[in-house]
C-alpha cells in the first residue's frame, strides 16, 4: 500500500514538472468570446452581389476542304442578385458579344453562326429567377428569359467557352431557348425543370409554332457529391421552328444521360453520355453522344475525345469523332476565371449533306 | 450531420443553373442549408471578390501570409469570387456556411464550412467535393467532427505551439488525430487542413471583422520572440 502512494505521488510531481516546463501562455488576456457580428459595409447596385465578367474569344478553322473561317468575339457576362435583409430573392443574368465572322464551318459552338457573318451583336444569357416562392424553400423557383434548354445535360453544364458543346444544338438547331417555368427540388433524390419553351432558337419569335413543353427529372446533388454520379431522364413535345426551313415541326424527343467523374491518378477522367429518340414529324430522330474527358489535378491541361451520331430518317445521317487538347492558364474551379488555348480536331464520318471531312479550329479563349 | 454532408452538391463541373461566374457556391442552397439547418425560413447569398473589396489587393496579400504557405495560381486566384452563405430563422441569423477550393493531390478539394454567427466557432466542417484517394478516410465522421468549436485563433495558436511548445494542453489544433492514412493520402490530408484554414481566414474578413488578428499578431510575436530567447 505505501508502495503504491509512493507511485502516485511520484506521477503527481511528474504532471506537475511536465507543466512547469510549459511556458506562459502569450494568448492569456486575448479571448475570442462573442462579439455582434460587424455591419456589412454599405454597398451600391453595381457592388452588392454583382459580378461582372469580360471575355476575348478567338478561333480559327479549316477543313480539309479548304473553307477557312475566323469567328472574333469581344463580349461579357454580368450577373445581379437581389437580397432583402434575410433572403436572397432573385437574379439575373445577361451575356452578351460583339462578334465578327469572316468565312463559315460548322464547328460544334457556332453551328448557328451561318447567318451572321461580318459583325453581329449576340445575346446568350439573357434571364431572370425567382427564388423560393411562396416561402417554399428549394421546391418552387421561377425562370423566365433564354437559357439551356432543358433537355440532357446541357442545363447543369457551362458550354459557353469550349468548342465541344452537347447534343441539343444538332438535335433541335439550338442549344439555347426562350422559355418559362419552374425548377427545384422534388425530394432528396430528384430535382425537376418544367418549362414551356418558344421553340424558336436564337430569336424569340412565332411564325405558327406551338412552342414546346420539356420536363426534366434530375438526379439529386448528393449523387454528385458521393458518388460522382450526374443524370436525367428528359421528355419534350409541341411544335418549334426549324433551323433550316423556319417553319414550324411537330416535335417530340425523350432522353436519358450521365455523367461519371471518377479520380484516375493525378486528375480527374469524366464520362458522358447523351441518348435521345423521338421525331420531327413525320421522320424519326436518334441521337447519341459518347465522350471522355481527362484534367490534369494541375487543372493545367486536359484532354477530351466525343463522338456523336444524329440521324434524321430520310435525310441521313451526321456522325462525328473528336479530339481536344486544351492547354490553361487560368481555370478556376468555378469557370469564374479562365484562360486557355484548345486546338480541336474533328473527323466527320458522314454528312447530311456533304462529304467526310477533317476539320481542324483553333481556339484562345479568356473570362475574367 | 451526416445528412447534411450527403446532400451537398458539386458546382465546379456543373454551372448548375448557370452561375458560371461564381467560385465555390452550393448550387442548390435552399436544399443543401435545409439540411444543415433543418429550422432555416430563408437565406441569403453574399459575393466577395477582392478585386471589389476595399483594400482587396492588400487583403489578398493577408491571406497568403496568414495562410503561411503560397497561393495556387489556378486555383487561387485574386480573381476568384466566394459565395458565403447567411441562414436565418425569422429574422434571426442562425448559420453561416462557406466553402473554398483548395488544390489536393488528385484534383479539387472543397471545404465547406458552417460557423456561428457570433462566437465565429466551427459548427460542421464538411467536403462538398473531394478528388482523393483518401477520400473516404478524410470523410469520416470522427475526423471530421474534431474541428466543431474551433476558431481561427485556435489556428493562429497553433502556429506559435506547434513552434514553441509542441504537445502543449492548450494547442486543440495540435490535439486533432488526423484519420489513418497511407503515403499516398497525406498530401490531401495536409490540403484538406490548409483548405479549412484559408476558409475560416476568408470568413474573418468577409464576416467577422478581422476579430482574430489579435491572436496572428501574437502568435508572430510570441514566436519571434521564443526563436530570438533561444538564439
Amino acid at each position: 500500500m505505501r508502495g503504491l502512494q509512493l507511485l502516485l505521488v511520484s506521477f503527481a510531481f511528474a504532471g506537475a514538472s511536465i507543466d512547469a516546463q510549459e511556458p506562459a501562455d502569450p494568448f492569456a488576456d486575448l479571448t475570442d468570446s462573442a462579439t455582434a457580428e460587424p455591419a456589412p459595409p454599405k454597398r451600391s447596385f453595381f457592388t452588392d452581389n454583382f459580378g461582372f465578367r469580360k471575355e476575348i474569344m478567338s478561333e480559327f478553322d479549316s477543313s480539309d476542304h479548304g473553307q477557312p473561317a475566323s469567328r472574333q468575339s469581344l463580349g461579357f457576362e454580368m450577373l445581379k442578385k437581389f437580397s432583402s435583409g434575410t433572403s436572397t430573392l432573385a437574379s439575373f443574368n445577361f451575356q452578351g458579344r460583339l462578334v465578327r465572322r469572316d468565312g463559315f464551318q460548322p464547328v460544334l459552338n457556332d453551328m448557328e453562326g451561318e447567318t451572321r457573318g461580318g459583325w453581329a451583336f449576340e445575346y446568350h444569357n439573357l434571364y431572370l429567377d425567382l427564388y423560393n416562392l411562396f416561402k417554399n424553400v428549394g421546391h418552387l423557383n421561377f425562370r423566365v428569359g433564354r437559357f439551356y434548354v432543358p433537355f440532357g445535360l446541357n442545363l447543369q453544364t457551362d458550354t459557353h467557352g469550349t468548342v465541344l458543346q452537347l447534343s441539343n444544338e444538332q438535335n433541335l438547331g439550338f442549344e439555347r431557348d426562350w422559355y418559362t417555368g419552374l425548377w427545384g427540388t422534388i425530394n432528396k433524390h430528384l430535382n425537376y425543370d418544367a418549362y414551356y419553351l418558344a421553340g424558336s432558337g436564337y430569336d424569340l419569335k412565332y411564325k405558327g409554332q406551338k412552342g414546346l413543353g420539356a420536363l426534366r427529372l434530375s438526379l439529386s446533388n448528393k449523387y454528385s457529391s458521393e458518388y460522382g454520379l450526374e443524370g436525367g431522364v428528359s421528355v419534350m413535345g409541341g411544335e418549334r421552328l426549324s433551323h433550316d426551313t423556319q417553319r414550324p415541326v411537330e416535335t417530340r424527343r425523350v432522353g436519358v444521360d450521365g455523367r461519371y467523374r471518377h479520380t484516375a491518378g493525378p486528375g480527374v477522367v469524366t464520362f458522358t453520355s447523351e441518348l435521345s429518340a423521338g421525331r420531327d414529324v413525320p421522320d424519326s430522330v436518334y441521337s447519341q453522344l459518347i465522350q471522355t474527358e481527362y484534367l490534369h489535378g494541375s487543372r493545367r491541361w486536359g484532354v477530351a475525345t466525343q463522338y456523336r451520331r444524329f440521324e434524321l430518317e430520310r435525310m441521313g445521317t451526321d456522325a462525328s469523332i473528336i479530339g481536344e487538347f486544351t492547354w490553361y492558364f487560368r481555370n478556376d474551379v468555378g469557370n469564374s476565371n479562365l484562360h486557355w488555348i484548345k486546338l480541336n480536331v474533328e473527323r466527320r464520318l458522314q454528312r447530311m449533306p456533304g462529304s467526310p471531312a477533317l476539320v481542324v479550329a483553333l481556339q484562345y479563349y479568356f473570362y475574367r | 450531420m451526416k445528412r447534411a454532408y450527403l446532400f451537398l452538391t458539386v458546382t465546379a463541373l456543373a454551372a448548375q443553373q448557370g452561375f458560371g461566374a461564381i467560385g465555390c457556391t452550393l448550387s442548390n442552397p435552399a436544399q443543401d442549408l435545409k439540411y444543415l439547418y433543418p429550422q432555416m425560413t430563408s437565406y441569403k447569398e453574399d459575393l466577395n471578390e477582392f478585386p471589389r473589396l476595399k483594400d482587396g489587393a492588400s487583403l489578398f496579400k493577408a491571406l497568403r501570409e496568414r495562410l503561411g504557405s503560397d497561393l495556387d495560381p489556378i486555383y487561387e486566384t485574386y480573381e476568384t469570387p466566394y459565395s458565403v452563405y447567411s441562414v436565418f430563422e425569422g429574422q434571426t441569423k442562425i448559420g453561416i456556411v462557406h466553402g473554398v477550393n483548395v488544390p489536393g493531390k488528385g484534383g479539387v478539394i472543397q471545404v465547406f464550412l458552417s460557423t456561428d454567427p457570433k462566437t465565429a466557432e466551427i459548427k460542421s466542417f464538411f467536403f462538398q467535393r473531394l478528388e482523393s484517394p483518401a477520400a473516404r478516410a478524410l470523410k469520416a465522421k470522427e475526423f471530421r467532427g474534431q474541428f466543431e468549436g474551433l476558431t481561427l485563433g485556435d489556428f493562429y495558436k497553433h502556429d506559435y505551439y506547434a513552434a514553441v511548445s509542441p504537445g502543449a494542453k492548450a494547442d486543440k489544433v495540435g490535439a486533432i488525430k488526423p484519420p489513418a492514412l497511407d503515403a499516398s493520402g497525406r498530401p490531401d490530408y495536409e490540403a484538406s487542413l490548409r483548405g479549412l484554414r484559408k476558409n475560416l481566414i476568408l470568413l474573418d474578413f468577409f464576416v467577422y471583422g478581422r476579430r482574430f488578428e489579435p491572436f496572428f499578431e501574437r502568435a508572430k510575436q510570441a514566436a519571434e520572440k521564443a526563436k530570438a530567447g533561444k538564439e
